[in-house]
């Protein structure tokens, strides 16, 4: 059974459509990245999830129940944009958030309590939000987000605001949770954390899902039988020698060290490259190019935008 | 509790733990009552010249002077010429519309067997100050003791015990016949004027309570857990439940004031009466504070007025009036990005506010008028209007009925079109939307 199963959502505004039958799913215990360029529908979507705003057509199901009001109380949901009470205390605060979501008084403020320990901000209690700094607040909105063990987190650009030392820890968090039982699905344009984090990912670009799948068979799928090359020579009797069974796609050199990316012709192996070059110069290095999920999303992007 | 509970409670503690509304709902009641200080000030003293024509129809207290050829005061002391106060005497009757067409101010009647009833009529075109009465009654009473001197004759202390009289003045507006149905009116608008006051000050707590949930942006947090309608009618509602715990309050000290104000009065009266007994004269039989009340003509107009309708209709039009109008306050927070945006919507909003403030003024002077009547059953405007009808006590119960169902028809219509334009202007950040974009909220569906 899967965490989330998005059955062919559309959701139209007033003057434009934001989602386009868009259907994927988020398997269990996944940290699932949503990805797309600015405007795409992702936060659409992910409102739809929320149940903030109901689809026009087209159902989720939620550990494999049709979406419910009771369900929220399992989500737990870090917009993009957010913010606290300015004038209401940490504490205070923390505890409301977590009654909204269900929780009794006293659990909301155990489990509240072992958070804020856990973060080292426990003497942030009393302190009122206007007197925190913009990352004390994000930590404050990642554990009210979390607090209640929801199976399913909604993380909108979740590294926003935070210097590197609290992004890592908020990182070593998300994959503890992940460990521990929940599904994660990561809004973000920090296409590093998604290769570093994410299992499987979906890509929106104008409305309409153009990729989605687990993280490594998505790059496989867009392995194109490239290989880097590092070389000390001629670069012209190298390029000669490259004739017409391989494709120099790019290159750029330091002094009399040689940077290219080869993509091998039709029924060609790395053998036959090593074969054909190796008279003509001094091969220092040579590895797989794989695309990076930045390349993936650029080039996805790309080509449905020329395609429109 | 359940989620709309939690956001009442929050949004109720959240106001009733601010220093502000703690200093306003202490200051409040003093504020009133050195209001009522200023109102009672000016209803003692006040600076008309009166001029007062006496129907002495049996002659008890004038005679006719052959020389002047006209009704003179038996007892000239009695009435002495002051520049403010000028008296005049007639065996005629007045006609009602000849004393409306004269230049005196009170007209006052006396009957055959004054000495028995003691009752005296004073009409008048516009109510007397307090001080301008009494100082009628005194004049009055002392020329009718002093012809009861002249009657008996003879006079020892006993005697005159006996001839001591206390009139009874019976004050009647020429122009209605009912006393008191200017006060009344008076103390329907002050209710109009709290509903108004009220409904302005919490309507607008509601609208910035909006506008702060939407700028800090924890607005999306907060409606992925409960309903957007939900925790706009939980803000309404909360914010509603501080105005009554605020009106409670004053309410309650005011009382409090009032008591401690007659428990200090009664004192005095106290000394009053134990310096009369020492003189061995009778205690008069009005020791007490509320007896006293009814016996000033304006306070007796309050003892008088139908208090549970008056109260429990003052409750349910604040109800009604607050939800109306702080719904829309609700949607106009939600479709501005700040404070200052909001002057465009608020217009539409506060005309009909205003207007109502001022239809209850006109329904002052003329209550069962046809400005009255209609704008009572109007839903923007009836809880101002309705209130002074009200306490004026002229309503019949079917236009009660019509006006509060068409009151609650109207809010909860409002509450669910500005829960529509809610819904979808709390997510928006940027343009504002054009009331021809509101309207398409409005009818989208879910």
């Amino acid at each position: 059974m899967n965490a989330l199963d998005v059955k062919g959502i559309s959701k139209s505004y007033a003057d434009h459509k934001a989602l386009k039958n868009v259907s994927f799913e988020v398997p269990q215990q996944s940290i699932f990245g949503l990805l797309g360029p600015n405007g795409a529908g992702k936060t659409s979507l992910i409102r739809i999830i929320n149940r903030i705003t109901g689809p026009d057509d087209g159902e989720i199901l939620f550990f494999g129940e049709n979406l419910h009001p009771e369900h929220v109380n399992h989500i737990g949901y870090l917009p993009e944009e957010r913010g606290l009470y300015k004038k209401m205390k940490v504490g205070e605060q923390s505890l409301y958030l977590a009654q909204l979501k269900g929780l009794s008084k006293q659990e909301a403020r155990k489990r509240l309590q072992h958070w804020f320990e856990r973060l080292e901000i426990g003497d942030w209690w009393n302190k009122k939000v206007e007197e925190l700094s913009k990352g004390m607040a994000q930590k404050i909105q990642f554990v009210t987000t979390v607090m209640h063990e929801p199976k399913l987190l909604i993380l909108d650009e979740p590294f926003s605001g935070f210097d590197p030392i609290n992004a890592a820890i908020v990182r070593k968090e998300i994959m503890r949770l992940r460990d521990e039982g929940s599904t994660v699905i990561l809004s973000t344009h920090n296409m590093g954390s998604v290769e570093e984090i994410c299992d499987h990912i979906a890509l929106i670009n104008r409305s309409e899902l153009v990729l989605n799948g687990e993280v490594d068979e998505v790059r496989e799928r867009f392995n194109k039988n490239e290989y880097l090359l590092k070389f000390k020579g001629n670069a012209v009797a190298f390029a000669n020698s490259l004739w017409t069974q391989f494709e120099l796609i790019d290159k750029h050199s330091d002094e009399d060290i040689h940077e290219c990316i080869i993509k091998l012709g039709e029924g060609k192996t790395l053998n036959d490259l090593l074969v054909t070059i190796a008279p003509e110069v001094e091969i220092r290095e040579v590895r797989p190019h794989i695309p990076s999920m930045n390349d993936i999303f650029i080039k996805a992007v790309q080509t449905e935008t020329m395609e429109a | 509790m359940n989620k709309i509970g939690l956001v009442i409670q929050r949004e109720y503690l959240s106001r009733v733990k601010k220093k502000s509304f703690i200093i306003m709902t202490l200051l409040g009641p003093l504020l009133f009552a050195g209001l009522m200080g200023v109102g009672i000030f000016a209803a003692v003293a006040d600076s008309t010249e009166h001029k007062v024509l006496v129907v002495d129809k049996p002659g008890a207290i004038s005679v006719y002077n052959e020389q002047l050829g006209a009704q003179v005061p038996a007892c000239p002391d009695c009435f002495p010429e002051r520049d403010d106060m000028l008296y005049r005497f007639t065996s005629e009757q007045l006609s009602d519309s000849a004393f409306m067409q004269s230049d005196y101010t009170m007209m006052i009647e006396l009957y055959e067997g004054l000495y028995q009833h003691k009752n005296v009529n004073l009409y008048y075109k516009k109510i007397p100050s307090v001080m301008a009465s009494s100082r009628v009654e005194s004049d009055l009473e002392s020329a009718v003791e002093r012809a009861k001197v002249k009657q008996e004759g003879l006079i020892d202390y006993e005697s005159y015990k006996r001839l001591k009289v206390n009139l009874a003045v019976n004050k009647v507006s020429i122009e209605k016949g009912d006393t008191f149905q200017e006060g009344r009116a008076g103390v329907g608008m002050f209710f109009a004027v709290i509903i108004f006051f009220f409904i302005f000050m919490f309507g607008a707590y509601v609208m910035r309570g909006v506008i702060e949930e939407k700028t800090s942006r924890i607005v999306e947090v907060i409606i992925s857990s409960v309903r957007p309608i939900e925790l706009m009618m939980g803000k309404i509602i909360g914010v509603g439940l501080v105005a009554i715990t605020q009106v409670a309050i004053w309410v309650t000290f005011s009382l409090l004031i009032f008591f401690v104000a007659g428990l200090v009065f009664e004192a005095g009266l106290l000394n009053d009466t134990l310096a009369l007994q020492q003189t061995g004269a009778a205690a008069p039989a009005n020791a007490d504070f509320e007896t006293y009340l009814a016996q000033q003509d304006g306070i007796s107009l309050l003892i008088e007025m139908n208090w549970p309708l008056v109260i429990g209709m003052f409750v349910i039009y604040f109800i009604g009036g607050y939800l109306i109008y702080a719904s829309l306050f609700a949607a106009i927070g939600a479709v501005v990005d700040n404070e200052t945006d909001t002057q465009q919507y608020m217009t539409p909003v506060m005309m009909p506010l205003f207007f109502s403030y001022l239809v209850a003024i006109m329904s002052v002077n003329n209550p069962e008028g046809l400005t009255a009547q209609v704008f009572s059953f109007i839903p923007l405007t009836s809880p101002t209007t309705m209130m002074v009808r009200v306490a004026v006590g002229s309503v019949q119960i079917w236009e009660l009925v019509v006006s509060v169902i068409l009151l609650f028809g109207t809010s909860y219509l409002l509450v669910w079109l500005a829960a529509k334009i809610y819904r979808t202007g709390i997510l928006m950040y940027g343009k504002r939307p054009s009331y021809k974009e509101l309207w398409k909220w409005m009818i989208y569906r879910s």
